[in-house]
């Protein structure tokens, strides 16, 4: 832990535990989620599919590296990951993105998706409202991981007919706000 | 429908068994199959059992999202309720 790191939060109004404890459930929702998409993406294909497959492979490594991002600051705070990764996967902050009972239906794959997305916009938002002006590391964080998901979501709604969102596919390496957050 | 006070609405907090029933805007809401009300807590913040219409101003979604789960009663006694 780093402790002066965790007085200054404290300090500062938040609680910690609370925060400690919403990192961790949102780490939970990225590495699981990685784990769903990669289901997911296996089975985008034929026409209708190959053409989506590209934006879930490289949402699929974002929230991977969202999941790598959110480690440090949660061991800085003075917290832990759970030590059963069964335990891990059933506090995520999101309900699973489980392939659909008919796995074919590509609109019913967007739709788990995009609500798994939009889970996500909101758990950022929440923890941007806590550490605004108070927690700087976390906030520039959860901020940072904010636009890569509002891009994943754009991209998805997009697809499902809810009309243009001005997001282009990734161009290069993946997450280019979340990346400096990566060791 | 159902009337609850506050009271009648605290003992499902969905903790022991209970189902979790939370209040918005005078109506009462059966979250129970929720993922995300797991153990009568939602997102760290908030828990089953008690009147959220004030911390839903505050939420990062509308109450548009409660529109997924059942009505099961009304709040008695709430500024927006019956």
């Amino acid at each position: 832990m780093a402790k002066v790191t965790r007085e200054v939060v404290e300090r500062a109004g938040v609680d910690v535990d609370q925060l400690l404890e919403l990192l961790i459930k949102n780490a939970a929702a990225e590495l699981t989620t990685y784990y769903y998409y990669t289901i997911l993406r296996v089975n985008l294909i034929g026409l209708e599919g190959e053409g989506i497959k590209e934006i879930a492979e490289a949402a699929r490594i974002e929230d991977r590296n969202h999941f790598e991002a959110l480690v440090p600051r949660i061991y800085e705070l003075g917290g832990s990951l759970p030590a059963d990764m069964k335990a891990f996967h059933d506090i995520s902050a999101c309900p699973p993105a489980s392939l659909p009972e008919d796995p074919t239906d590509v609109k019913a794959l967007l739709k788990v998706l995009v609500e798994a997305e939009r889970c996500a916009v909101r758990g950022y938002t929440q923890i941007c409202n806590m550490t605004f002006g108070k927690d700087h590391r976390t906030y520039d964080l959860a901020l940072a991981i904010l636009h890569e998901e509002i891009q994943h979501e754009s991209w998805f709604s997009e697809f499902l007919g809810e009309g243009p969102s001005g997001h282009f596919l990734r161009r290069g390496e993946t997450s280019p706000f979340v990346r400096k957050f990566l060791e | 429908m159902r009337r609850f006070t506050l009271e009648d609405l605290a003992r499902y907090d969905g903790k022991d068994g209970q189902p979790a029933y939370i209040a918005y805007g005078g109506r009462v809401y059966d979250v129970s199959e929720s993922f995300l009300w797991q153990g009568g807590r939602h997102q760290v913040l908030h828990d089953a059992g008690t009147d959220l219409t004030a911390a839903l101003d505050q939420a990062p979604h509308g109450e548009d999202l409660l529109e997924r789960f059942p009505i099961v009663g009304l709040l008695i006694g709430s500024e927006e309720g019956p």
